[in-house]
């Protein structure tokens, strides 16, 4: 038993949750930001599906990677500028827009691929991706257990950390982080101070649209080296899990996907290893189960922003 | 003749066309459209009885606006459809002939088997719509159904009379069971439905392999790789062709039954006390704790009902199409029947309509797809599209309220 242990809980098992986690953190980063500005974002699947195709689609043309990440990041910016035109301009109600733009995306990436390639399913393999660009962060990254999960890692995986870091900084820091929240919060009254609330609910749907570029960018062309349809499986669920069960905070929301991650990766070990004899299915259902668990225990220790998911006019006093 | 027994029998004669009506243009019998043709002149006539001329007139104005804007979407999606499809190098006018001719003549049996899922997953997200609440793990629901239908199926040895009614209810009420955590959490935490219906529905996808594998599925093996056996004979629903020998011999009576539970939900909806309590707490939550209405239970119920309809869906597709379970049976008719919902405003006898229109594209695609080549996966985006235009009225408001913003400026 305790040599069983020893295979499943090894330093690669932490190295493993960072990458599994990556996506899920990033997307929730963004799930984070755009519900403290006071919109819900249901469309963040969507958002990551049209990432994840357009890295995958302009690395292949171009054979760069890095361009790919870029078509990946201005792809799933375009999509979320249409969600927040749907949600903040046209005042349609945010869970609405959001499961429509969900299912415009899974159309967009199956009608393009079968214009780009004529197949369906697998787009065409990248011939270098972010994987081949692996770096080790000198001194730290030869850190025992430590080094290799968070200093030897591929680019994605430090944007997500630099992303967390950057939102905790921004949200207790600065002029804009107290925009953003007091757009989330009382938006009439940010609105009395001479602020645009449907300004600050753009940005806030465009950052979320930029971290789930990148998380889509994540899943095509840095673990992977091509675009698969319905690739996202859940994942930008699982974010809008992992934002409220971290309290709507950046740390949190990091925790949190990084318990996904954590779980995911005991799957992926236990299955691997054989040594329970039950279908692998059971640990597959782990990370679902999960979020709701963490949905359920986590959720009344917080509080959602007071205008979350609440339509802004200025005719309508706010509410 | 005598007002009230002409007026009787003007509203049985349309009854008794409009009911032959439907089963044969459903069963791909079009003259059964002049059938419902003149049960309409019935119908209208009756009305001209009742209620003279000028109230008729009112009233189909009303309907024609209402009608309006759901057509003008639609043509506007087909146009923005063209658009891309001219874009990238495909003939909009050969594709829509193709799409057309096919869901709407040529395999319509299509259209209406994929219509058939959809009006109960779309019937079951517009009751939770109406109570405030939103059933996006349909899916999941659908998955619940399924199998409780190939097991009874696979297990039950009753007469079909016996059967068929026990294996819808069971149906129904393993898909209320599994919206039972989700809604309690929605009540007791506040966990939103969003989240826990969806983890459900993905838990369920991911799990079923299981039970497929313990029912005569073997994924080494070639010909039915991850499917379960088939259902005893006396568990399926009977088919069309039983009553009429020129249908299509897949089309079953599931159509029937989905008609009748969207007119079901209708009642409910508009006719009775859980009904009205269900509307008045999605309407206003505070409003209806005011009144004395326990919303946390009308919650429930109304999860449950939703689940409960979702689940019919999936038993109806297994004892009337598939008459077994497949692995990768993943039509999405969850997140259609979402998107018909919206479509139909979460009307039920609109879904009927909305959910024959989604059967059509699709039905249509597969159609257009074979024969003129154009990817029907254009059919997702001009579906998408024709959504987004459905709220269009937002955009109307939007565009309104800047002229009048600039008319004050100025």
């Amino acid at each position: 038993m305790m040599q069983a242990l020893a295979m499943i809980f090894t330093p690669q098992l932490l190295e493993a949750t960072i990458r599994l986690s990556t996506p899920v953190t990033l997307a929730s980063i963004g799930a984070m930001v755009c519900e403290r500005t006071g919109v819900t974002n249901i469309a963040m699947e969507g958002i990551m599906l049209m990432g994840a195709f357009f890295a995958a689609a302009v690395g292949y043309a171009t054979g760069s990677p890095w361009l790919g990440l870029l078509g990946g990041i201005a792809g799933g910016m375009a999509f979320s500028l249409l969600f927040a035109w749907a949600a903040v301009t046209l005042h349609i109600n945010h869970v609405v827009a959001g499961a429509i733009m969900n299912i415009l995306a899974f159309g967009f990436t199956r009608y393009f691929m079968n214009v780009f390639y004529h197949i369906q399913g697998t787009s065409p393999a990248l011939p270098v991706t972010l994987h081949n660009y692996k770096y080790a962060v000198p001194l730290l990254g030869s850190l025992p257990v430590i080094g290799p999960a968070f200093f030897n890692q591929t680019p994605i995986v430090y944007m997500s950390l630099v992303a967390v870091i950057a939102w905790a900084w921004i949200l207790a820091r600065t002029r804009l982080g107290l925009s953003v929240l007091a757009a989330g919060e009382h938006p009439m009254a940010y609105e009395t101070l001479g602020r645009s609330v449907p300004r600050i609910r753009y940005f806030g749907v465009l950052m979320s649209g930029l971290l789930c570029g990148i998380a889509g960018s994540f899943l095509s062309i840095e673990n992977s080296n091509s675009f698969t349809e319905g690739m996202t499986d859940g994942r930008g669920f699982i974010a809008l899990a992992a934002n409220i069960a971290g309290g709507w905070r950046p740390l949190g929301c990091f925790l949190s996907s990084f318990f996904f991650g954590f779980v995911d990766a005991l799957q992926l070990r236990v299955q691997s290893s054989g040594l329970l004899r039950i279908p692998s299915e059971i640990f597959l259902v782990f990370p679902y189960v999960a979020t709701i668990a963490a949905v359920a225990g986590l959720v009344r220790g917080s509080r959602p922003p007071a205008a979350v998911g609440k339509d802004f006019t200025i005719e309508g006093e706010g509410d | 003749m005598k007002k009230p027994v002409l007026q009787a029998g003007l509203l049985t004669a349309a009854l008794l066309m409009a009911l032959p009506g439907v089963v044969l243009y459903l069963a791909s019998y079009f003259w059964g459209a002049w059938l419902l043709l003149g049960a309409l002149c019935m119908l209208t006539a009756e009305r001209l009885l009742t209620r003279g001329p000028a109230e008729v007139g009112v009233q189909a104005r009303a309907l024609l606006a209402k009608a309006a804007m759901p057509v003008e979407g639609i043509c506007l999606a087909l146009l923005i459809g063209a658009a891309i499809m001219a874009v990238t190098g495909h003939d909009p006018i050969s594709s829509y002939g193709a799409l057309f001719y096919g869901g709407l003549v040529k395999n319509w049996d299509v259209s209406v088997l994929n219509a058939t899922p959809l009006i109960f997953t779309a019937l079951a997200v517009a009751v939770a719509f109406h109570g405030g609440l939103f059933n996006i793990g349909a899916e999941g629901q659908y998955y619940v159904g399924v199998i409780v239908a190939t097991w009874l199926g696979l297990m039950l040895r009753l007469p079909p009379i016996l059967s068929l009614p026990l294996i819808f209810l069971a149906g129904a009420l393993a898909g209320a069971l599994a919206n039972v955590i989700p809604a309690w959490l929605k009540v007791r935490t506040g966990a939103h439905e969003v989240v826990t219906t969806m983890m459900f529905a993905y838990a369920v996808a991911t799990l079923s392999p299981i039970f497929i594998r313990a029912h005569g599925g073997d994924p080494s093996m070639t010909d039915h790789p991850g499917a379960t056996d088939t259902i005893l004979q006396q568990s399926q629903l009977p088919v069309f062709k039983s009553v009429l020998p020129l249908a299509n011999y897949r089309l079953h009576f599931g159509i029937l039954i989905a008609i009748v539970l969207a007119l079901l939900v209708r009642f409910l909806l508009s006719r009775t006390n859980l009904g009205f309590k269900i509307r008045a707490t999605g309407f206003n939550p505070t409003a209806a704790r005011m009144q004395g209405i326990s919303v946390a239970g009308i919650t429930m119920a109304s999860l449950l009902i939703s689940g409960a309809i979702a689940a019919l869906s999936g038993v109806t597709q297994v004892v009337g199409l598939d008459h077994r379970m497949y692995q990768n049976l993943s039509a999405g008719y969850g997140w259609n029947g979402i998107s018909v919902a919206l479509l139909a405003r979460n009307n039920p006898v609109a879904i009927i309509f909305a959910s024959l229109l989604w059967g059509t594209l699709d039905a249509g695609g597969q159609y257009m797809a074979r024969t003129v080549q154009t990817p029907n996966a254009i059919i997702e985006i001009i579906k998408g599209v024709i959504l987004f235009l459905m709220l269009a009225e937002y955009l109307w408001t939007w565009l309104s309220a800047r002229l009048r913003r600039q008319r004050v400026a100025a």
